[in-house]
């Protein structure tokens, strides 16, 4: 993991409107955003970023890079991944829902060969607070300190750092894995990178219904985590079978148990695996407070 | 998005998977134009399960009984769905039935071969026969056989087999799909095979690559008359049609926190409705202020909402600018409400909750117009629910 100010990250992308945002407010943030990549474009620049054709034209230029943020439309995100990791590239954050689930398991599958890290897709990436903007989170609701926030909602992620914010506990890092099907990093590798993060003291788990990932995460803390964990899942209200705008609750299939995805499902997991949860976002930090202790 | 049955077998036969002779049944008159010869099976072309055991599925012997059947299954709702069209198709003798699927494991990032040597309704029965094989690598034949081999087949079985499950697992990557399902698979005494009922999940997601699948996807979205709502502004779900409050947000997460958050303080919402992000890929799509309108009208245009709560966090448009869009809104219902008698059209209660950067600037704007602004999601939650008990009391 690669994560300070002296990191050097690239943009790809070919939306101008929504790159040039982004790439500035991420430099604005202190991120060393070295180049942005847009084919046919390359020569001119965006906030005083250079722009070039081909990511390995950049690496060519400035030597090895350590992060992609893809800012593309869906249906390019796997060329544009394949393309960083051609390029060298090892941390990788995919901006962009609804990317194919297969594009996304023949890019896994290239990842796991080459050590790749990949956030999203469906994903504001990552924010190391005062220090990186790796995507696009709303880094107003952040401030640094030692709380960890790793997430499957991009804006539940911002409620409970605004929440944990005003209650005077800064964030040590806010990610958010994605909410599609598909993911590229699961909640347990984050787990375990904020275990061993040095400025990480506790974690806040934020999970919603479908798939089965957080009643992995539920087993995993239990099994092997040493900090504290708190856990907040939205949806229990939710009418079962419905969309909520997400495609995680996969089509069900026969030998599976009807329960699996459900927020109950997920609450019961963190309780046998003796994480509190949070009933709410506003609770979250005294319950932090309290795990502290 | 669900592929009724016929749909799925024409897909099949493309990729020569082997389906009986059959022919689509528009209204019970077709049936005197079958070219099929008798017996016949006439099945109801529905999305849900379970139709055969609601008497969906009809054998028939003659043109008489046919046209019978055929008026019955017309009429006959399944689990509240009424087909469109019914699937003729010959009658098949199976001496054994099989069960193959492939679906995309989350978990496993990987694809997951599924089959079971008891098929048809049996497979549920029997759970602990059902054989796994993930797609670790790149697809090559062995996975199928492998998966032919769990499930405990002999002889020419495990090349026929693996055969259509090679087939499947082409269509399933040309086409994007979240799931294809052959159940049963018959058996014939010759071995011969044949899929007796298919079914077929596209992924939503993938549907705009696919010419084909955009073009049925487009007729289904027509069909479905109750929903005034484009998809391409955002998802809504109803809740609780007997609520009066509808919550607007971006983002599936946080709507869902605002739902939870107001069913415990008592008001659960009528209506959720997700305006998605403001990172927009498509330039044919509206932009984000623009959802936000056509949102806020969408709902204002449902009879019962009689508050509406907004929840927008951390997007592209500054607070300033949504708060703009708002004031808009407000401001146009309350001319409407003017103009026409109060029975007509009334504007619903907005309640906006906003946080972060530059957002006094936007609160002095929504400061013009009757709009409550909370700034937290508690305080936000507790207006709605004050104004709903008062509102429910005045009725």
């Amino acid at each position: 993991m690669k994560l300070t100010p002296e990191s050097k990250v690239v943009i790809q992308g070919n939306c101008e409107p929504l790159m040039a945002t982004h790439a500035a407010r991420m430099k604005a943030y202190g991120t060393n955003v070295i180049a942005a990549i847009s084919p046919g474009q390359s020569g001119q620049k965006l906030d005083d970023i250079p722009v070039f054709d081909l990511v390995e034209q950049v690496v060519a230029a400035f030597g090895a890079i350590d992060t992609t943020i893809i800012l593309v439309p869906p249906y390019q995100a796997l060329d544009a991944a394949l393309e960083a990791i051609a390029a060298g590239i090892r941390q990788i954050a995919i901006i962009p829902a609804g990317v194919p689930p297969m594009d996304m398991v023949h890019l896994l599958r290239k990842a796991e060969a080459t050590e790749t890290l990949i956030v999203g897709p469906n994903s504001p990436g990552i924010i190391v607070p005062g220090k990186i903007l790796l995507g696009t989170h709303a880094s107003e609701f952040y401030t640094p300190g030692s709380v960890g926030i790793v997430s499957r909602s991009s804006t539940l992620t911002y409620e409970i750092a605004l929440e944990l914010t005003k209650a005077g506990l800064g964030q040590s890092i806010g990610v958010c894995i994605g909410s599609d099907a598909i993911t590229g990093s699961s909640f347990l590798q984050w787990l375990q990178i904020l275990d061993e993060d040095e400025n990480t003291q506790a974690i806040v788990l934020v999970g919603e219904p479908g798939g089965n990932s957080e009643e992995a995460a539920a087993r995993y803390i239990a099994e092997t985590i040493d900090k504290p964990v708190i856990a907040y899942i939205a949806g229990r209200n939710a009418p079962p079978g419905k969309h909520w705008g997400h495609t995680g609750t996969l089509a069900a299939v026969v030998g599976r148990g009807v329960n699996i995805g459900t927020t109950q499902s997920k609450l019961t997991a963190f309780q046998e695996a003796k994480v509190p949860v949070a009933d709410r976002p506003s609770q979250i930090p005294s319950l932090v407070k309290k795990a502290l202790k | 998005m669900d592929l009724l049955e016929y749909q799925a077998k024409e897909w099949f036969r493309e990729m020569g998977i082997p389906v009986l002779p059959s022919q689509r049944i528009d209204r019970p008159s077709d049936i005197k134009r079958l070219k099929i010869p008798y017996p016949v099976v006439l099945k109801s072309q529905v999305r849900v399960g379970g139709r055969g055991r609601a008497g969906g599925v009809r054998f028939v012997t003659n043109t008489i009984d046919a046209i019978a059947a055929a008026q019955t299954i017309f009429h006959l709702s399944i689990l509240g769905e009424l087909p469109e069209v019914l699937l003729a198709e010959a009658k098949y003798d199976a001496d054994q039935e099989f069960y193959l699927a492939i679906v995309l494991d989350a978990a496993a990032h990987r694809p997951l071969l599924l089959g079971s040597p008891q098929g048809g309704i049996d497979v549920e029965s029997a759970p602990e026969l059902l054989q796994q094989v993930v797609v670790d690598q790149e697809f090559s034949p062995f996975y199928a056989r492998r998966l032919t081999i769990k499930m405990g087949l002999h002889g020419p079985l495990i090349q026929s087999v693996s055969g259509i499950i090679e087939k499947m697992y082409q269509l399933f990557v040309q086409k994007d799909l979240d799931l294809v399902e052959i159940n049963p698979l018959g058996v014939s005494s010759t071995g011969e095979l044949m899929a007796l009922d298919g079914k077929v999940s596209v992924n939503d997601r993938a549907i705009a690559r696919h010419s084909d699948v955009a073009a049925m996807a487009e007729k289904m979205v027509q069909r479905e008359k109750g929903r005034k709502y484009s998809l391409e502004l955002g998802t809504w779900d109803e809740v609780d049609p007997a609520s009066n409050i509808a919550v607007l947000g971006n983002g599936a997460g946080l709507v869902m926190a605002t739902m939870d958050l107001l069913t415990d303080a008592g008001s659960k919402p009528a209506i959720c409705l997700n305006i998605g992000h403001g990172r927009s890929w498509n330039a044919t799509t509206p932009s984000f202020s623009d959802r936000l309108q056509q949102g806020l009208e969408f709902l204002s245009e449902q009879k019962n909402i009689q508050v509406v709560l907004v929840n927008i966090l951390g997007t592209v448009p500054t607070p300033a600018e949504l708060a703009q869009v708002i004031v808009n809104f407000v401001q146009r219902r309350e001319r409407m409400t003017t103009n026409r008698s109060r029975t007509q059209s009334y504007s619903p209660r907005v309640i906006v909750r906003f946080a972060g950067a530059e957002i006094d600037a936007a609160k002095e704007q929504l400061a013009t117009v009757q709009v409550s602004v909370a700034e937290s999601l508690d305080e936000a939650v507790s207006q709605v629910a004050r104004f709903a008990k008062s509102s429910g009391r005045r009725k």
